[in-house]
């Protein structure tokens, strides 16, 4: 596979108001990655969290993917996502208890691994994915948010949700618990599609349609265009830390060979496996 | 912690803390919050407590509640309200998300979603609700727009009413420009020509636009006008 199936531009920032950033963002265009992760806890603990997670993760896909590739793994890729999110999810319930002072932290996490002609889709918690296909932006993900279950409970209605005070009350993250079930799923991928990986500073401030707008008219130019959805939030308020992924599909990525060794020798030794 | 304050006639009469899941308010005596009054029913209203939230709902129709001189049925509190119950007063008070850091990301466990939640059908996530973004307090924003001076929509004014816009040809010569709250600015954004402003090329960095700036972006020339 070449080098450059997949553009990736990427930036997080603390915002408007916030001393510290607790989001990380780790992308990686070689392998089709991108993670992004929202940290919680006390004594800059959720800096701690979001850290670890995009870290482990990124360095458990970049295994599992060479894996993939030479095809010596024959597990599908989604579930190499999801051993890597239960060892990050481990290793910061591990910490987590070892430190008093890390004690209760969590973090959220979006990612997204190209694979095959296809994406891995992977949450946890109010971070999201979104994806624009011919000029129409489509959320993909559904928050794990208290907001999300008021509105769902008929609590409160849509027209009254963007007065509320739960903009950021997550109910499940990643490190808490010693398990977590992430919500994963798989799904085609075309050239020209344009994913959105952000954290709630984003969302929460930019309503959809100006997101779409800004990554429609500025798709030729992706650094612009992250750049022009983190102004966007910081200027609506930037009060929560804003992080921003955008990945493109350049063209098609089928996997090098889905043959398996045997086959491969076949035909090493030029016969037909059939 | 949320409080509530009863006055009537600028006195205050009683004042609580909203520390129950379901705070009530009517005229029987068996309410949280008692309101002796013929224009209040028995059992009026209730405050539901849901995260930091506050949600006052209105329990019958005979008797309206009032809220900030509004008739409601359920409404999200903010903090300073004010609900009327007949001739006394509701001030709803909550100065902890008046000033603080709850948009820090927290965790809390979610709510229980009975069998009625079936009637949401879980589908492909994220389709059956559109998560709105926060209300925006106090960010003004400019007013500009542009008037094509040459160029085949010559004579049109395009009205620059959104967060971004853009101006030339894809490949050609594309331009952005952005609405900020500080003014507009330009920028480049594709194409081997770049954008000019008053004659004079911006390169790659963004350059802030000026009433009565002309603006040449592949074959379309812009004046660019501010409203004060």
């Amino acid at each position: 596979m070449s080098r450059d199936f997949i553009e990736i531009a990427a930036v997080t920032d603390a915002g408007s108001v916030r001393q510290f950033n607790e989001d990380s963002i780790v992308t990686d265009p070689e392998i089709g990655v991108a993670i992004l992760a929202d940290g919680m806890g006390g004594h800059r603990a959720g800096e701690v969290a979001s850290h670890m997670a995009t870290q482990i993760i990124m360095s458990g896909l970049q295994t599992q993917v060479a894996e993939l590739r030479s095809a010596v793994a024959q597990h599908p890729p989604l579930r190499a996502v999801e051993e890597s999110i239960i060892r990050a999810n481990r290793a910061i319930f591990d910490a987590a208890q070892g430190q008093p002072t890390y004690h209760g932290m969590g973090t959220t996490l979006a990612l997204t691994l190209f694979f095959d002609n296809r994406v891995v889709l992977g949450h946890i918690g109010d971070s999201r994915i979104y994806r624009l296909r011919q000029n129409v932006l489509r959320l993909l993900t559904s928050d794990d948010s208290l907001l999300r279950d008021q509105i769902e409970l008929g609590f409160i209605s849509l027209a009254d949700a963007g007065d509320s005070h739960n903009r950021s009350l997550v109910t499940r993250a990643l490190g808490i618990e010693q398990s977590v079930s992430a919500h994963l799923r798989e799904d085609e991928a075309y050239p020209d599609d344009i994913y959105l990986v952000c954290s709630d500073g984003l969302n929460d401030l930019v309503e959809d349609a100006d997101i779409a707008l800004i990554i429609n008219a500025l798709k030729a130019n992706l650094p612009l265009a992250v750049n022009h959805l983190v102004q966007a939030a910081k200027d609506n308020g930037g009060y929560d830390n804003v992080s921003v992924i955008l990945a493109k599909v350049l063209k098609p990525f089928p996997a090098a060979s889905h043959k398996g060794w045997f086959s491969r020798l076949y035909d090493w030794l030029g016969l037909s496996a059939g | 912690m949320a409080k509530l304050v009863l006055s009537s006639g600028g006195s205050i009469l009683y004042q609580c803390f909203v520390d129950k899941e379901r705070l009530s308010v009517g005229r029987a005596s068996h309410n949280h919050v008692v309101i002796d009054d013929p224009a209040v029913s028995e059992q009026h209203a209730v405050i539901i407590s849901v995260g930091n939230d506050h949600i006052l709902q209105n329990l019958q129709s005979v008797n309206a509640t009032l809220l900030n001189g509004s008739r409601v049925v359920r409404q999200i509190l903010q903090h300073g309200d004010v609900m009327q119950f007949g001739a006394f007063y509701l001030r709803y008070l909550n100065p902890k998300i008046a000033d603080s850091d709850l948009d820090r990301t927290v965790l809390i466990s979610g709510l229980q979603k009975r069998g009625d939640a079936a009637q949401h059908p879980s589908g492909p996530p994220g389709h059956q609700v559109r998560m709105p973004a926060a209300r925006l307090a106090n960010i003004r924003f400019p007013k500009g727009r542009v008037r094509v001076i040459t160029g085949s929509r010559a004579g049109h004014t395009i009205t620059l009413d959104r967060v971004v816009a853009t101006f030339g040809k894809p490949g050609k010569g594309l331009a952005v420009v952005a609405r900020r709250p500080q003014g507009y600015f330009i920028t480049h954004v594709e194409g081997r020509r770049h954008p000019r402003v008053n004659r004079q090329s911006i390169g790659a960095e963004t350059h802030p636009l000026r009433n009565g700036d002309v603006i040449d972006v592949a074959d379309e020339s812009l004046e660019f006008l501010l409203d004060s």
